[in-house]
């Protein structure tokens, strides 16, 4: 699945400078099932840039294709198709349901496609180390704990990009980077590509292309 | 565990309140619509009279017994009360100016003849069936609509004579007779077909043709005078009809008076409960919908990142849909046991108070839930709709 941005400013970024790296307000195409970086300083535009990406902002001007279609003409629908089986994402603010149970946020989202069996899901968890969290409501764990959850939610679909905005930021080197391998591992299986946001430590991702805001 | 996520966040107390409301409400709309139909078809089967019909004449006083007053009414004054705007139609009611003699001519029921008066009503007044109630020069029998109390009297004659009863099946398939006759001694015999029968009015009723043909024909030479007026008033109107009664010196038979009081005095009462009822229902309508949208919007992360998840609105806006209908069902269903229990015991207590009322079910109640359900469905779809794509 190709992603172009034509031309796109997001309205709030268009009064502050751009550095001549940056992809606002250039024509940028991302190859399906490569792996990109984008590194910016807070405030350049990452989370605008997932968002936009994911179908949750129209403030912009310039234009988002994806596989060829304008991303303006597409409706709720679409987006809701888009993201059950081709685009899928670890927000920053991670979306989890805080009264509902780990087992329950991600039973929530695997209902849908029905891609992990829940012992499956359960080993999951336990690879990331929080196995023991299975019952427990997630407004209860830890901000690190709450991100291995998003992550695995993330996973549980089938899709041909993987959005992760700063998805580690809360979590240790050795937990980041076994997210990694699951992430990478996920992602080869399905021959998909991903983007990661990160504020400057690439936590040792191995990526294709880099892009700057 | 969609139910859970949208759901669990409830004031229940908010619900509950709507529901009873709106159970109140439909339990009294259903009420007031059938009791409103039953009072309304009350009497109507057991005459030919049209309904909310009466016949009136002017009170008999010493003055009109030594002619300082007329017991007649004029043209002028028949317009006058026409003119009414509770009135829907005034119609003179036409007597005979001849002589008639009538006689049963037929050898299964008892021998019998009677010197008879009889009158003509206009046939918009008359629920009998049209097609028969038609008469001209030639035809092979008239007919009649005769006065119940005359088959009364009959019975009661064959009774004493010794003879079977008739009954009124047996009267409006046996044959009689008619002979018309003048002071000249000019005389016509004509057969006579009995097809309904009246307590509304005393005397045997004719079709005009046959009154006009009797009057031309056999007259006796006096004028035609008009004794008795025919009023339609409006529906549940009958008070202001009595009222103009009183005003005008006239009288009817009490039957008529009573029911009609009746039948307006309660179809008032129902009348006022229905608009209450109608006001009760809309308005725990509005709050189950008002509630509808505050869940959605207490709910908006929840919908949000549902469909950021994957889930299509439509799904989220089935849910909501699904669930208030289910909310209104509910409340629909244990309103219609409601009322079927009430109308058990208001039923019960008609019949005690001697009004005999039918027990069935009117169509229009039930479709009145059904509509307010139906309504309550297309408003809390469009509602759950309208929220959530604004919630996304």
């Amino acid at each position: 699945m190709k992603i172009i941005l034509d031309q796109i400013m997001p309205k709030p970024l268009a009064s502050i400078p751009h550095g001549p790296e940056s992809i606002w307000g250039k024509k940028i195409e991302i190859e399906s099932s490569t792996h990109i970086l984008l590194n910016a300083s807070s405030g350049k535009g990452k989370s605008t840039f997932t968002s936009i990406v994911f179908g949750l902002r129209n403030d912009y001007s310039g234009d988002l294709y994806i596989d060829g279609r304008k991303s303006s003409t597409f409706t709720p629908t679409d987006w809701s198709n888009l993201r059950q089986r081709r685009i899928s994402a670890v927000f920053q603010d991670l979306q989890l349901f805080p009264k509902l149970t780990v087992k329950e946020n991600l039973i929530l989202k695997n209902d849908i496609t029905n891609t992990y069996q829940e012992e499956e899901l359960l080993e999951l968890l336990e690879h990331l180390e929080i196995g023991a969290k299975w019952e427990q409501n997630c407004g209860l764990l830890s901000m690190g704990q709450q991100q291995r959850v998003a992550i695995i939610r993330a996973l549980a679909q089938p899709y041909e990009w993987l959005l992760l905005d700063e998805p580690f930021s809360h979590l240790d080197t050795e937990n980041a980077q076994r997210c990694l391998e699951l992430i990478h591992k996920r992602t080869t299986e399905q021959n998909a590509g991903f983007i990661l946001t990160t504020l400057g430590n690439s936590h040792g991702y191995e990526f294709t292309h880099e892009l700057k805001l | 565990m969609l139910n859970k996520v949208l759901f669990k966040n409830q004031e229940r107390k908010q619900l509950v309140i709507a529901m009873i409301g709106a159970f109140l409400g439909i339990t009294f709309l259903v009420m007031s619509i059938h009791y409103l139909i039953k009072i309304n078809e009350f009497g109507k089967g057991s005459d030919i009279l049209g309904p909310n019909t009466i016949i009136v004449q002017k009170k008999v006083t010493p003055s009109t017994t030594i002619g300082l007053t007329k017991s007649d009414f004029s043209p002028r004054e028949i317009e006058k009360i026409k003119s009414e705007k509770f009135v829907l139609d005034v119609k003179p009611v036409v007597s005979n100016n001849f002589n008639l003699w009538f006689e049963t001519d037929d050898e299964h029921i008892p021998t019998f003849k009677t010197n008879l008066f009889i009158q003509t009503i206009d046939p918009s007044f008359l629920k009998a069936n049209l097609e028969q109630w038609k008469w001209k020069e030639g035809d092979p029998s008239v007919p009649i609509i005769l006065p119940r109390d005359f088959i009364v009297m009959m019975n009661t004659f064959a009774s004493s004579a010794g003879f079977p009863q008739v009954s009124d099946e047996l009267a409006m398939n046996s044959n009689f007779k008619f002979m018309l006759s003048n002071k000249d001694g000019k005389k016509e015999w004509m057969k006579v077909k009995i097809i309904g029968f009246t307590s509304s009015v005393s005397a045997v009723l004719v079709p005009e043709t046959f009154m006009q043909y009797g009057n031309q024909n056999f007259a006796n030479g006096e004028e035609q005078k008009i004794s008795q007026i025919m009023i339609s008033g409006k529906e549940n109107e009958f008070g202001r009809i009595e009222e103009l009664l009183t005003k005008k010196g006239l009288e009817s038979k009490d039957a008529q008076m009573i029911v009609g009081r009746l039948k307006s005095m309660v179809g008032t009462l129902f009348f006022v409960v229905l608009c209450i009822s109608v006001v009760a229902v809309f308005v725990s309508g509005l709050v189950l919908i008002q509630y509808m949208q505050l869940l959605i919007s207490k709910n908006a992360y929840e919908i949000r990142t549902l469909m950021r998840i994957g889930y299509h609105p439509k799904t989220i806006v089935r849910k909501f849909f699904v669930y208030f209908l289910k909310v209104f069902g509910i409340v629909s269903a244990v309103g219609l046991i409601c009322f079927l229990g009430c109308k058990y015991f208001l039923d019960e207590m008609f019949e005690s108070g001697g009004v005999y009322i039918d027990k069935g079910i009117t169509l229009w109640s039930v479709s009145a839930v059904l509509f307010a359900y139906a309504l309550f469905s297309l408003s809390s779809y469009f509602t759950a709709k309208k929220e959530t794509f604004n919630a996304y």
